[in-house]
């Protein structure tokens, strides 16, 4: 926190309050200002550990709110500080509704630090819109805050599995959150990236000649940018789950390209996957699916506002771009809330994902009291 | 073929590439509606890859010149913009075709070119065929693809037409359209759109009602007292629809299909599961139990029907409706009805829905307002004043989709005063993200055999029944109810007041 003076938390996070007047201050707030439409749907918690984070957060839940209407609560916690002190700033956010009227959400800023983070769920969680649900974007690698006094309050916890240094460990406390808390819904960010290729990919495949070569195919490559691995991954956990493709040799063949996996297609065929990581790549840059009668590819340049589909069967060729998502942070969350329901196609692929990641789940997560 | 990467992707049926035959295609639906609907679904990715379209109409026009008008129109109108790259991929897939309707080797060569365009594709295709033309050539185009022999579903590829409304003028003609339709699609593969089943509200109409538990046991006579339907329009014959509406009326434009659909999601029972025919048939029994306005007496006790004189709308100054263009100056075409229906069921014996459509009205608003019945004589509604207005649920389709709740709630202070209050609820307010334009999700519905949002014969000929009576009494009849009169930009004639004021009830204010 030392490396950012008070006025630019200020300047992003608004009015600092004291913890004990933030309900009061959000009524003057609001008496301020009689022409706007106070509008929430969601109780919208951003929770960083990384120092300054909380002020680009803010810059995130004003992107959210345009589409989203909510009760945003950003927390930042700094845990090496030795001064235990919690601070609030509120404000709002403010978008034109259809050109006509200003819909404004409230967001209440939290920065705890040194022995104050213990007291994150009390603190925090009193300032919950009532009977509305907890959404919770954790940021970064789970942390001994993530416990079942946490968990048990949140609806829906969005993480994103690209930011982890040990996935396998971090999904496994995760397992465990759903295992004792069966209404937690767990949302990928790394899972979201891919889903207009999903869709693209889906799209070509409704084309017959596409659908009758699928269990024919002899290679699927994907293509990702180093630090999406784990979309890759996803990706082809995808494919399997949904074609019945079977593994034919244990393990992952390395090589300079990338990961390279045998399969079987319920029909036979034998199927070379490669999962290439290239620096030059979107995050995920491209999915294709070839045969000796059928090319199929979704393609996305690094930056690029389109996806391409292509798909190449003799003379039948189909050829069409697509917009796609930026690769912004809170633009993915914004599809992930868009899309609600309960995730039942991630969770579907999540077995043959861990499996792909290797090894059995192990929660290594410490717990500590929030 | 089955899809596998389909499967748990979207929560809706999957709509399947196909190619889509326009007729009618350089009319204003085609480049106002159809067209940038098809484009938005491009935009979101909800269009399925391959699908073609072929715009069908007597004028000489090339591709070129045939895209290039719609792209004009496109970039107005699109709800999500108008991006070059997407267009220029999209309009790759349009083409036009030259014919007259009435022409059969037109639809020869319709016929080649759609088997040439299932080659390409590696055999056979789904064909959608669009009627979006004059109403008075239903019967060559349908007559003619059946000539054509591309009506034909072939081993498991489809042919399925949508047709627009008008559907019929009246019952007579709208059986014999029917029978035209079936002689050449199955009552499956036919889809008779509304576009107001494609507003977000109206299909929000069964989610409020049965998938909130609070609603549901009070949705009959015990705690209803009435319900309003109501289509205000702030326009008169603008753009040249004088013709048209002329020999209309807003009893067939709007009454006979939007709104009577409106009224029988609002008054159905709750269907055994959600298949398109499980809410059609709750849909259709309503249809059947409306009481019968069949004799002129009738007609005159329970609908008003008028025309507007010379007012002021919007601050400007309009003209009368038989003054407008293209009306006739002694026209006894009605441009405001008012009716009181009765639903002659269980759930709704004693309880009138009044249904109202209207020109030249102070403003543009569609809604469906539920009115409670007031809370007993006794406690709040004992004091001097009483209870200051019942519960009223309101279900706004157009132009701000939503629903609001009136409640009474005491006025802060040491005195018992009572106000009423609103809680509201608006989707651009809480949804940030547009709703999608009706045709959008119609047209994908479609393509995915969903024609739960579509009306079927039995609804469509169900509803004619009922308007027919009160066609048969105002132009038939040695004396018909009278035509009355509103000056525009008012709510409509005073008799529209006194249909309601001798049951005690009164218009809600928009």
């Amino acid at each position: 926190m030392s490396d950012y003076a008070d006025n630019d938390y200020a300047m992003a996070l608004g009015k600092e309050v004291a913890i004990a007047d933030v309900d009061k201050e959000l009524h003057l707030l609001w008496e301020e200002d009689k022409a706007s439409t106070n509008a929430s749907l969601i109780n919208l918690a951003v929770y960083s550990e990384q120092k300054g984070a909380i002020i680009k957060n803010s810059e995130h839940v004003q992107i959210i709110t345009r589409e989203h209407a909510c009760r945003a609560i950003l927390i930042g916690i700094d845990r090496n500080n030795p001064d235990a002190s919690i601070r609030a700033w509120i404000t709002a956010h403010c978008h034109l509704s259809h050109g006509r009227k200003s819909v404004c959400c409230e967001q209440i800023a939290f920065q705890l630090t040194g022995k104050s983070t213990g007291r994150l769920r009390n603190t925090v969680f009193s300032h919950l819109n009532s009977d509305l649900p907890l959404v919770f974007w954790w940021q970064g690698e789970l942390s001994s805050l993530f416990s079942e006094r946490l968990y048990s309050l949140i609806d829906r916890f969005i993480f994103d599995s690209s930011e982890w240094a040990n996935p396998l460990e971090s999904y496994g406390c995760i397992g465990e959150a759903m295992q004792s808390e069966h209404s937690l819904l767990p949302m990928d960010i790394e899972w979201t990236r891919s889903s207009q290729i999903r869709m693209a990919v889906a799209g070509l495949f409704d084309d017959p000649m596409a659908a009758s070569a699928l269990q024919h195919m002899s290679e699927l490559r994907v293509v990702v940018h180093p630090k999406h691995r784990m979309a890759g991954l996803q990706l082809l956990a995808w494919v399997i789950q949904r074609t019945g493709w079977k593994q034919s040799k244990e393990l992952p063949l390395g090589s300079d390209n990338g990961d390279i996996y045998h399969y079987e297609t319920t029909e036979g065929s034998d199927v070379v996957v490669t999962i290439v990581s290239d620096p030059l790549s979107a995050p995920v840059g491209m999915m294709e699916f070839k045969c000796a009668r059928c090319e199929v590819r979704v393609t996305r340049d690094a930056g690029s506002p389109y996806i391409r589909q292509e798909l190449h069967a003799g003379v039948h060729q189909i050829e069409r771009c697509t917009p796609s998502n930026s690769d912004d942070s809170a633009d993915l969350v914004m599809n992930q809330l868009s899309r609600g329901g309960n995730n039942s196609l991630y969770r579907a692929v999540m077995p043959d994902f861990l499996k792909l990641l290797g090894g059995e789940l192990n929660c290594g997560c410490e717990v500590e009291d929030v | 073929m089955n899809n596998p990467f389909r499967k748990d992707l979207e929560s809706r049926s999957r709509p399947e590439a196909c190619t889509v035959v326009i007729f009618g295609a350089t009319g204003d639906l085609t480049h106002r509606k159809l067209i940038p609907a098809l484009y938005n679904l491009q935009v979101e990715g909800a269009l399925p890859a391959g699908v073609k379209i072929i715009g069908f109409a007597r004028r000489d026009k090339s591709d070129e010149e045939f895209c290039r008008g719609l792209e004009e129109v496109n970039k107005k109108v699109s709800r999500s913009g108008h991006d070059d790259s997407i267009w220029e991929d999209y309009a790759e897939n349009i083409h036009y075709h030259q014919s007259e309707f009435q022409d059969a080797s037109g639809y020869q060569r319709l016929a080649e070119r759609l088997d040439e365009i299932d080659r390409e594709r590696g055999g056979n295709g789904h064909r959608l065929f669009y009627i979006a033309s004059a109403p008075e050539y239903f019967d060559d185009i349908l007559e003619n693809l059946k000539k054509a022999g591309i009506n034909r579903n072939k081993k498991g590829f489809w042919s399925r037409v949508i047709v627009e409304k008008p559907f019929g003028t009246d019952l007579p003609t709208a059986k014999h359209l029917n029978q035209v339709v079936s002689k050449t699609f199955r009552e499956r593969d036919t889809y008779r759109i509304d576009h107001y089943l494609g507003k977000e509200t109206a299909q929000n109409i069964m989610v409020l009602r049965f998938a909130n538990a609070i609603f549901e046991p009070l949705w009959n006579n015990r705690c209803i007292e009435q319900i309003q339907i109501t289509c205000s329009e702030n326009l008169g014959m603008e753009g040249g629809r004088g013709a048209y509406y002329d020999s209309a009326g807003a009893m067939r434009d709007m009454v006979q299909n939007h709104l009577l659909q409106l009224l029988s999601l609002v008054a159905m029972e709750p269907p055994t599961d959600l298949s398109a025919d499980g809410v059609r048939d709750e849909k259709v029994k309503v249809l059947r139990s409306l009481r019968q306005w069949d004799t002129p007496e009738l007609v005159a006790d329970n609908v008003v029907r008028a025309q507007y004189i010379a007012g002021h709308v919007d601050g400007e100054n309009v003209v009368g409706y038989r003054e407008e263009d293209r009306v006739d100056p002694e026209s006894m075409t009605e441009s405001y009805v008012a009716l009181r229906v009765l639903v002659d069921t269980w759930r709704w014996s004693g309880v009138p829905f009044y249904v109202r459509m209207g020109k030249q009205l102070p403003k543009k608003a569609t809604e469906i307002s539920i009115h409670f019945k007031e809370p007993p004589t006794v406690l709040f509604n004992a004091l001097s004043g009483g209870v200051p207005g019942g519960n009223v649920l309101v279900m706004r389709i157009q132009p701000d989709e939503g629903i609001s709740l009136r409640m009474v709630s005491k006025i802060p202070g040491s005195s018992l005063r009572m106000e009423p209050v609103k809680m509201d609820f608006h989707y651009a307010t809480s949804f940030g993200k547009g709703s999608p334009e009706a045709y959008e999700r119609l047209l994908l519905d479609s393509m995915a055999g969903d024609a739960t949002l579509f009306a079927r014969r039995d609804e469509v000929e169900e509803a004619w029944k009922f308007i027919d009576h009160i066609h048969h009494a105002w132009h038939q009849s040695k004396l018909p109810p009278v035509m009355s009169e509103y000056v525009a930009g008012t709510w409509g004639p005073k008799e529209a007041d006194d249909l309601l004021g001798k049951n005690g009830h009164k218009w809600r204010r928009l």
